[in-house]
């Protein structure tokens, strides 16, 4: 069990999953860290030209101004899920009735598909005929029906719908985190006379640290990411208010069929892909550092 | 200002506002639970009776339950709107991408987790990378590009390899359960002259049994809810479509005007099975939280 065989044995069950993880994860990066110095259109021969893709990047308000959407968009989610979901976990995870179904009713959502969702949505929150807007209508908390997918409320019914489908989610790799926090530590503290709140405090948060931290880690690169349910939804509109750089990104290269440009654009998408992925490194990086000071102050 | 009243409360008669402070938490408790829950539900249970109604009454009607129950919505949108056939290629596509990826990505996870092999930083960080680096939609050219060459472009293995090569959250999540599973049981195992392999087999993937049911579950929600990448594959191919991007297409309708009622009914049947296949991994989640992460 040592030696040369034992390295053969590993590598050949590392090997299909790297092999895979290099052609379809790994050369699709190399091909846009090529194309994003190419004029490219899908036909034609590339044509190299240096810089211009970022020079015209950075005078593109309309992506400046899905960058800033995405950031709202994240945000808004994740200050209503994180700590909704991470309350959810610690109530759930301790004994109390009817918690499984409680359970099962809150990861629900996590398992329909955010795309079938965002349709359901749009026809309930439907401004003229959505049902929504009719039974609130019905039962008089409004007078006049509101315009959710209009420019002034769409951001916030996409905002609605993430939170809708992350809670549940979240609440359970929460759970999966506290499972590991041994039982004894609050018996020790209950013994020594601490309360709920001083036991949160103590033992909860400090316990679950690491975890933590992953999951917020995660949390946010997943909302930074997430354009699916927008698209389906708005497909960005109206007047680009629910854009986020992702959808932006993906119109570059599968133009759909309502606004924006109809042709496709190879080379400058890469180019956005690559500041878009700049973009989220650059916030993973910043949270890293700072909630390792966070810990450090622990 | 509950607060103070308790305080000066408790010099009368301890006993009896510690139990009053403890009901009024637990009902609040409550009301906040229930609350969340139907949050949870009220789309579902909005699409569930939409579904049910007619054109008319979804469109102006100002009760939740329908007035007249049209159950032919189900049946038109089965039939005419082809969601037999997009259920069929969902169902594909989740089941061999779960497979695949517990496959794969459980070798992988023993591998790293048991052997200090040459090269195994530099394959970590490759994976981590492809968790947090995501030039988003860029991918889906030369990803299809590839397919193409492997001709794989007008079937749904392209979609399915592609989700299986996206393994690295699945590899993570497993590399955490490996670990937790003593070595000293891999090293008996070893004495009682098991080799790697079969230490695999016999050892971490009995084990790992409830972890994977976890895994199982992230990985076949991922495909199910997976609307990109079949979207891009399957734009000039119907008959290939799975449930979200067959739905989705109704939003755009075939010639007619939006039919409202039936999109929710398309909606219903794409939940349904989810739901059933979700109630039997819950069973499986409930044996995680039983046992194994404790070890």
């Amino acid at each position: 069990m040592n030696g040369t065989k034992r390295q053969i044995n590993a590598w050949t069950f590392v090997a299909p999953s790297l092999i895979l993880t290099l052609i379809f994860g790994v050369y699709p990066v190399f091909w846009a860290l090529k194309y994003m110095f190419y004029d490219y259109q899908g036909f034609g021969t590339p044509l190299f030209i240096g810089l211009d893709n970022f020079e015209r990047l950075f005078r593109d308000k309309d992506f400046w101004h899905s960058v800033v959407n995405t950031f709202i968009y994240a945000g808004g989610k994740l200050i209503i899920t994180i700590p909704l979901s991470f309350i959810l976990a610690v109530v759930l995870n301790r004994a109390l009735k009817g918690r499984q179904l409680l359970r099962a009713i809150y990861f629900m959502p996590t398992v329909i598909s955010a795309s079938v969702m965002a349709i359901v949505f749009y026809v309930i929150f439907n401004s003229y005929n959505g049902m929504v807007n009719q039974l609130l209508l019905g039962a008089g908390i409004i007078s006049s029906p509101i315009d959710w997918l209009g420019a002034k409320y769409a951001l916030l019914t996409a905002i609605i719908i993430a939170i809708w489908g992350a809670i549940g989610n979240y609440m359970l790799l929460f759970i999966a985190g506290l499972q590991n926090i041994p039982e004894d530590l609050y018996e020790a503290a209950s013994i020594d006379g601490a309360g709920p709140l001083r036991k949160m405090w103590s033992i909860t948060v400090p316990m679950l640290g690491p975890v933590l931290q992953m999951i917020i880690m995660l949390a946010i690169t997943v909302s930074l990411k997430g354009y699916e349910s927008i698209m389906v939804l708005t497909e960005g509109g109206p007047y680009g208010k629910t854009e986020v750089m992702y959808l932006y990104l993906y119109k570059l290269f599968f133009p759909v069929s309502s606004g924006g440009s109809s042709i496709q654009q190879f080379g400058y998408g890469s180019a956005v892909g690559f500041t878009t992925a700049v973009i989220v490194g650059l916030i993973t990086l910043i949270y890293f550092y700072v909630s390792k000071k966070l810990n450090d102050i622990y | 200002m509950s607060t103070l009243q308790a305080d000066t409360k408790i010099t009368s008669s301890p006993a009896s506002t510690i139990k009053s402070k403890a009901l009024l938490s637990r009902v609040l408790l409550w009301i906040f639970l229930l609350l969340v829950a139907g949050f949870a539900l009220f789309p579902i249970i909005l699409a569930f009776f939409g579904s049910l109604k007619s054109n008319l009454e979804l469109t102006t009607g100002t009760t939740l339950l329908p007035k007249e129950w049209k159950f032919e919505n189900f049946t038109q949108a089965w039939t005419s709107a082809n969601f037999a056939r997009f259920t069929w290629n969902s169902m594909f596509i989740s089941t061999f991408t779960t497979i695949g990826t517990l496959l794969i990505g459980t070798m992988a996870a023993y591998a790293v987790a048991r052997v200090d092999f040459y090269g195994k930083r530099v394959y970590v960080v490759i994976q981590s990378c492809t968790l947090f680096i995501s030039i988003g939609a860029v991918v889906l050219r030369p990803q299809f590009d590839l397919m193409v060459a492997l001709n794989l472009q007008k079937s749904l293995w392209g979609v399915i390899i592609i989700l299986i090569s996206a393994h690295a959250t699945a590899f993570f999540m497993l590399i955490g359960f490996v670990r937790a599973i003593p070595k000293e049981l891999d090293e008996a195992a070893f004495i009682d002259g098991c080799n790697f392999y079969s230490v695999y087999f016999r050892v971490i993937l009995p084990l790992l049994t409830p972890a994977l049911g976890v895994t199982a579950l992230w990985t076949f929600r991922g495909a199910w809810n997976e609307y990109i990448l079949p979207l891009v594959f399957t734009m000039t191919q119907p008959a290939l479509q799975t449930l979200t991007v067959g739905l989705a297409g109704l939003k755009y309708g075939v010639g007619d005007a939006a039919q409202p009622q039936l999109m929710l009914a398309g909606a219903c049947l794409s939940m349904l099975p989810m739901i059933i296949v979700y109630i039997f991994a819950n069973k499986s989640f409930m044996q995680m939280t039983a046992g194994s992460v404790k070890g």
